[in-house]
């Protein structure tokens, strides 16, 4: 069986369209990441920086407040870093000078750049914040989400020829020895599963470690509501930290690439072409993400636990907290577990009990 | 009756008896097996017939390839569905058109296939590279299967047959490609082989079957309706094949009007026909010893000579 999934992963990692949509998709991802970095900024006391200067200078701003959130702190961020009047009038608000002063202003400041009057406990209710450098990891998160929904993409490529590709004429070969209706079925569905966890393990590898290279570790164990102003609006609405962020995004783009593969194989299975297989299996992944839905629905709530938006994660991050502090997305798990199990048991069985024509 | 009298002329020894009853495969309307009763014990049966006989069809569901619609196929008893991986496990087949690897080396495609009829480690690597041998491929064998020529592909498929020395062998038209050194050291390879085995192999060139097979089955419109031994089966046209010499002038004249198997052109400006008929076909028309070309045409001369245009059309059945 092991020899038989080895031979399957050659096949698969072999196809030059495989090969090129991955490395297209790394490249983008790669390009997401670097275009972030490039363009952050930062002015603190006369001094301005972009890139990785930004950072460095982001980050001492943030070593300065980091730490739970008080009252205190957010009246000697206001005095220190909040602009009292914007350039031509502009709302203090969406004023940006640094990543530290955009998240204080975005909830402390009034238009004018006085304090608004609100404590903590008024913007944060009874959570406690831990604040510090967290922009580089949201902003990594943020581009690790694109890269993830493109990846689906290099997983149907991958996928839609493991059984179609096999009816123009191998299946003769295939169906007629010994283990082609046994062994070989489950082969190829379980090297199909194994080939899209291990990119997507190559994938989030790329991502994560880019980002601790750019960002390092700083900003891990605080949380993601303390951030500038751009980066959490219509962003997940809860107090988690840029660890446990990023940790469900993994958890989550693996399930999702999970589900995704269960779907290109049961229509690899159906489909007399890999060309009819993928364009199948694209329609049916990305339809829940282009149905007219409205996000407030219960609809929705079922159709956001699907692979799509497995990988594009902040949608279904954003639903609501379970029971003991558990995010809804979490539940898209058994969902991918399902899938799984039915595109393992189904994408088998239609190939081995085909008739060869 | 047809069974029986199969049954009959089969060898006496059965310790692999391959059988078909009253097997049916429809597609739509058209029937491609036809309520065929057979017995198959060890020996190399050459099936004969034109396109759209059935012969494609009567193969693949000896593979287990395609569901019948009607009737069953038992091994020594067993029905072949049942039986599963231990049927496949004796099973060897050439498909008459088969898909592979581009990227894969040949060697590689060998050990797949290895695995995948349940052969491992050493033993697989030492019969594929055994059997590229044989097949005059070991110098090809670290090549693409890209790179390779249409014969090269199908020695490689005639390889991939032979793999799990496969005690049911299934070649559909295993020579196309070849060329004649290469289509000799086939039929010298398949009879080495065939000892204690069944081998059933179809083709459209005659001489191969009258080479090896040590039986003959001729299908048409999707049942046998002739076989026997090469020697026994032309005995059916004894004295129905003739040779006569025509001016050159007059041979297309002829050609057209009778069932002509061979014409060869004399340098006296005479052109000797073959003919196969019932009657004399001319006044100085002899006798001669039928062969099987002979009979192929007597049985196929509708498709021959493209008089039946049901017949166009269904060449992938």
């Amino acid at each position: 069986m092991r020899k038989l999934i080895g031979f399957e992963l050659h096949k698969l990692f072999a196809r030059r369209l495989t090969q090129a949509a991955f490395l297209a998709v790394a490249l983008v991802s790669a390009l997401f990441t670097f275009y972030t970095y490039q363009n952050k900024y930062a002015s603190y006391k006369g001094r301005q920086a972009s890139g990785g200067e930004a950072v460095a200078l982001d980050k001492e701003i943030a070593a300065k407040y980091e730490g739970v959130l008080t009252d205190e702190k957010v009246r000697q961020m206001m005095d220190e870093l909040a602009p009292k009047s914007g350039p031509q009038g502009l709302n203090a608000i969406y004023l940006y000078q640094n990543a530290m002063q955009s998240a204080v202003s975005a909830r402390f400041s009034d238009m004018y750049g006085n304090w608004n009057g609100l404590r903590v406990e008024d913007v944060f209710g009874e959570e406690e914040i831990r604040i510090g450098y967290v922009d580089g990891w949201i902003g990594a998160s943020r581009d690790m989400e694109k890269s993830f929904v493109f990846l689906s993409f290099v997983i149907l490529i991958m996928l839609a020829p493991v059984y179609s590709g096999e009816y123009g004429g191998v299946d003769n070969l295939i169906l007629a020895s010994r283990y082609g209706r046994t062994k070989c079925a489950s082969a190829k569905a379980l090297a199909g599963i194994l080939a899209a966890v291990l990119v997507t393990a190559v994938m989030a590898a790329l991502n994560v470690g880019a980002a601790f290279l750019l960002y390092g570790s700083q900003g891990l164990d605080c949380s993601i509501l303390f951030a500038q102003l751009t980066l959490t609006e219509g962003y997940i609405p809860f107090n988690i930290t840029c660890g446990a962020l990023v940790g469900y995004q993994v958890l989550l783009s693996f399930a999702g690439a999970v589900g995704t593969a269960a779907v290109a194989l049961v229509l690899s299975a159906v489909c007399r072409n890999p060309m009819a297989a993928m364009v199948a299996s694209a329609a049916v992944c990305l339809a829940p993400a282009l149905l007219p839905v409205p996000e407030t629905g219960p609809l929705f709530r079922l159709l956001v636990l699907l692979p799509i938006y497995q990988m594009q994660f902040s949608s279904l991050m954003s639903v609501e907290l379970l029971k003991a502090g558990v995010p809804y997305g979490m539940l898209a798990l058994p969902v991918s577990a399902g899938l799984l199990a039915v595109g393992y048991g189904a994408s088998g069985n239609i190939f081995a009990r085909h008739e060869v024509m | 009756m047809e069974r029986k009298t199969l049954e009959q002329k089969t060898l006496e020894e059965k310790t692999l008896e391959l059988k078909t009853l009253e097997l049916t495969k429809q597609y739509g309307r058209k029937k491609a097996v036809d309520c065929m009763s057979i017995t198959l014990t060890e020996g190399v049966y050459g099936l004969l017939g034109a396109n759209g006989a059935g012969k494609t069809t009567l193969m693949r569901l000896l593979c287990a390839l395609q569901r019948p619609t009607g009737g069953r196929i038992l091994l020594d008893g067993q029905s072949i569905g049942k039986l599963g991986e231990e049927y496949r496990d004796l099973l060897g087949y050439l498909p008459q058109r088969f898909g592979y690897y581009p990227d894969f080396r040949a060697i590689d495609f060998l050990l797949y296939m290895a695995a995948l009829k349940g052969l491992e480690g050493k033993a697989a690597e030492r019969k594929s590279w055994e059997l590229l041998e044989e097949v005059g491929l070991s110098c090809e064998a670290k090549h693409r299967i890209k790179s390779f020529s249409g014969g090269m592909k199908q020695r490689l498929g005639i390889a991939q047959a032979m793999l799990n020395d496969p005690r049911i062998l299934i070649l559909d038209e295993p020579t196309t490609g070849l060329d004649p050194k290469e289509r000799v050291r086939f039929r010298n390879l398949i009879s080495a082989f065939s000892k204690g085995r069944i081998v059933i192999l179809s083709t459209h060139i005659v001489s191969d079957v009258e080479f090896i097979a040590e039986k003959i089955l001729v299908m048409k419109s999707g049942r046998i309706i002739h076989w026997g031994r090469p020697g026994e089966i032309t005995s059916e046209i004894q004295g129905q094949v003739w040779e006569c010499a025509v001016s050159t002038e007059q041979a297309d004249r002829y050609v057209a009007g009778l069932n002509v198997s061979n014409l060869r052109n004399e340098r006296d400006g005479h052109t000797v026909l073959r003919v196969v008929a019932a009657e004399k076909p001319m006044e100085d028309a002899r006798i001669v010893e039928p062969n099987l070309e002979d009979l192929y045409l007597y049985y196929f001369q509708e498709q021959a000579a493209g008089k039946d245009d049901k017949w166009k059309g269904e060449d992938k059945r």
